[in-house]
């Protein structure tokens, strides 16, 4: 998905044009991508340094990085819920076996945070192979409570029977990440401007990631097979009579959702040097849930604002900044706020955003 | 200890385990069988029976939270456990028929993905109302002191469980009963089980089924209120014991078949006992036993194991 071909080639060579074809940018995806790549190298100068924003936010830099890596978890998770329509109640499975694959491949192999992040991101695309095969049995209810009870039962293993690999209820503390390709720490600022704007290692690693996962996420849901899954979504009935396999459709959507959950869960680790095992509890599904719909799902940028909602509240707001006396009371805010959201805006923040875009503009078709 | 007590003691245990994942289930059942809603607030109703429980029952000190920083640190009415057994299940019942009101009825024409979601919702703001009010240390709600000895079982020895285990299984067997013939053989439950088959045909013979609906609904709730109040002196009191609780319910309704009484006493008896048995035994399996099997059962027999027919989704 990284490595795009020279992009003048002579027509004639159709399978050199085919080729081609496949990596062509469509439609929007260009402005998208420029436009995203400028906002993620913006954000951790206005998030944490910008002299009056800042401060007013009150933002600092592993927060930006986090952002992202639970940005890309949502976008994952969105391509499941909000284009295919599927509730998945058990992507901690992904998230926190990836964690858990890139931390333990980061100790008995190479701590290269590329790699790692191969590692766990293979991890899980196989479990969510495996799950979503079995989820996938039954529709509706049943799923969202199929996926929950296998991922609940994958918290339960490594909590004990596999705590000789996962350190149980104390968390994987072998991580042993290495620099960049060898050559860039993580942690460390990196030089001049580039530090003012972007900080350290860590964060451009993350934001590199990200662009990627939109991208592909853009490049999936904009060809042919991913307007299928939107079909999926709004009659599921039709598009078998269309003569379309919905089910291996399904699957798939839920193995590229599993895939991006993957890399952040391996993100995850690399950032926070050990794996809590919170990172497989149920409540973990349940957070990606709140900040994909509190985002705005069936958009591609909306579970991202919604991850970082949460996360603000979560790390900023409770720790009593703008107003002292809320700050205990965080969770309870952001419940109320996704109970509101679902009640009286099941499209999100991002849709009503658009809402009022089109309104404003005079009903431009999205 | 000899051999076959402590077998009838690990089973024993398991029955108990298990009548508290009944009481949870049978309710999450009906409501979802016949309203064909999916409430993943149960947990929260489960956990306002605790503390309503523990509130009636006992007189506690609170160390944390606002409440003891408002200065009602003593709270409780102490009027002893019988009282609060039958208090609760109605307090519990109120805020079901509310629920019912406000919350399914709005929500019946969405899609069953919106369901999910919004009693989820509600179920982090219930415990994080509890855990702001009361705070997140776990409370202690002792056995009631005639429940606390160990009883002569007649023609074995003293089987080593607290005699509060046996009133736990004996309530549950007396209102899942009750539930049962409520539902089987009353004009009542005639109507519910109408509804369940074909509600626009019950409809069209003039029968509303608004208020049944209700009604099923705050049973529901209350027996998950009952379950609140039994199993709160068996377990640690916090505001999460109720998102615990959740994940083995609804899989106790799945695996025993949506709508069915016999599958949900089956199912959570099943799961009471697997663990118990595995606790004895191979411990760090106890928990990953009852998904296995959960994913065993529904692989087979997707309907579950005495469901009839699926819900439609």
């Amino acid at each position: 998905m990284s490595d795009e071909p020279a992009p003048a080639t002579e027509a004639g060579d159709d399978t050199l044009t085919d080729a081609v074809g496949v990596f062509a940018p469509r439609g929007d995806e260009l402005r998208t991508i420029a436009a995203t790549a400028v906002v993620l190298a913006l954000f951790p100068f206005v998030f944490a340094r910008m002299p009056v924003v800042s401060e007013v936010l009150q933002g600092y830099q592993s927060l930006a990085t986090l952002i992202l890596i639970w940005g890309i978890f949502a976008l994952g998770f969105d391509l499941l819920l909000g284009y295919t329509g599927l509730l998945s109640f058990g992507h901690a499975a992904f998230w926190g076996s990836a964690a858990y694959g890139a931390g333990v491949f980061s100790q008995h192999v190479t701590g290269s945070p590329v790699l790692m992040v191969a590692a766990g991101t293979t991890v899980a695309v196989l479990l969510a192979w495996v799950l979503g095969f079995l989820s996938l049995r039954r529709g509706g209810i049943y799923f969202a409570i199929l996926t929950l009870a296998f991922a609940q039962m994958l918290y339960y293993m490594s909590s004990s029977p596999l705590a000789f690999i996962t350190g149980g209820e104390n968390g994987f503390t072998g991580v042993e990440t290495t620099d960049l390709f060898g050559v860039i720490p993580l942690e460390a600022e990196l030089p001049s401007l580039l530090g003012e704007l972007l900080g350290n290692g860590m964060y451009t690693f993350v934001a590199v990631l990200t662009l990627l996962s939109i991208a592909l996420a853009y490049r999936i849901l904009h060809s042919p097979y991913g307007i299928v899954f939107r079909a999926i979504r709004e009659n599921e009935q039709r598009a078998e009579f269309v003569g379309l396999n919905v089910w291996r459709y399904k699957l798939m959507s839920f193995i590229l959702s599993g895939l991006f959950a993957g890399i952040a869960g391996s993100l995850f680790t690399i950032h926070g040097s050990y794996v809590p095992l919170s990172s497989l509890y149920w409540t973990e599904s349940g957070e990606v849930v709140i900040m994909t719909v509190l985002g705005g799902t069936g958009s591609l940028f909306g579970p991202i604002v919604g991850a970082g909602i949460y996360l603000y509240v979560e790390n900023i707001v409770s720790g009593g900044h703008p107003i002292d006396a809320i700050a205990p009371f965080w969770h309870l805010i952001l419940g109320l706020v996704f109970v509101v959201t679902i009640w009286t805006f099941p499209r999100g923040i991002w849709g009503f955003f658009r809402d009022v875009r089109d309104y404003v503009t005079g009903g431009e078709d999205r | 200890m000899s051999f076959h007590i402590e077998v009838i003691t690990v089973l024993l245990n398991g029955l108990q385990q298990g009548a508290i994942y009944v009481l949870l289930a049978v309710g999450l059942s009906i409501i979802l069988g016949t309203l064909k809603f999916v409430n993943f607030a149960h947990g929260a109703l489960y956990l306002i029976g605790t503390y309503a429980g523990l509130l009636l029952a006992l007189e506690i000190n609170l160390t944390s939270g606002l409440l003891s920083e408002w200065g009602y640190g003593q709270l409780g009415l102490g009027l002893g456990y019988i009282p609060a057994l039958l208090i609760v299940p109605f307090v519990v019942f109120v805020v079901g028929l509310a629920m019912e009101r406000w919350v399914v009825e709005p929500f019946k024409g969405r899609p069953d993905t919106d369901q999910i979601l919004v009693t989820f919702g509600l179920a982090i703001i219930v415990q994080e109302l509890f855990r702001a009010m009361f705070g997140s240390s776990s409370l202690p709600f002792s056995q009631p002191a005639w429940a606390q000895g160990a009883p002569q079982v007649p023609f074995l020895a003293v089987i080593p469980i607290s005699s509060w285990r046996y009133y736990v299984i004996g309530i549950t067997a007396v209102l899942v009963l009750i539930v049962y013939l409520l539902v089987e053989y009353t004009d009542f439950g005639l109507v519910v089980r109408a509804g369940t088959r074909d509600p626009e045909m019950v409809e069209l013979l003039g029968i509303r089924l608004s208020r049944p609906y209700l009604v099923v609904f705050g049973i529901g709730a209350a027996l998950a209120g009952v379950a609140g109040v039994v199993g709160g002196p068996l377990n640690p009191v916090n505001p999460t014991i109720g998102n615990e609780i959740l994940v083995p319910a609804f899989l106790t309704v799945v695996i025993g078949g949506v709508g069915s009484i016999a599958g949900a006493v089956l199912g959570g008896t099943l799961f009471g006992l697997t663990q118990a048995i595995l606790v004895s035994t191979y411990s760090a399996w106890a928990q990953v036993g009852l998904y296995a099997i959960a994913a065993i059962v529904l692989l087979v027999r997707p309907q579950g194991l005495l469901g009839e027919a699926e819900v439609a989704p």
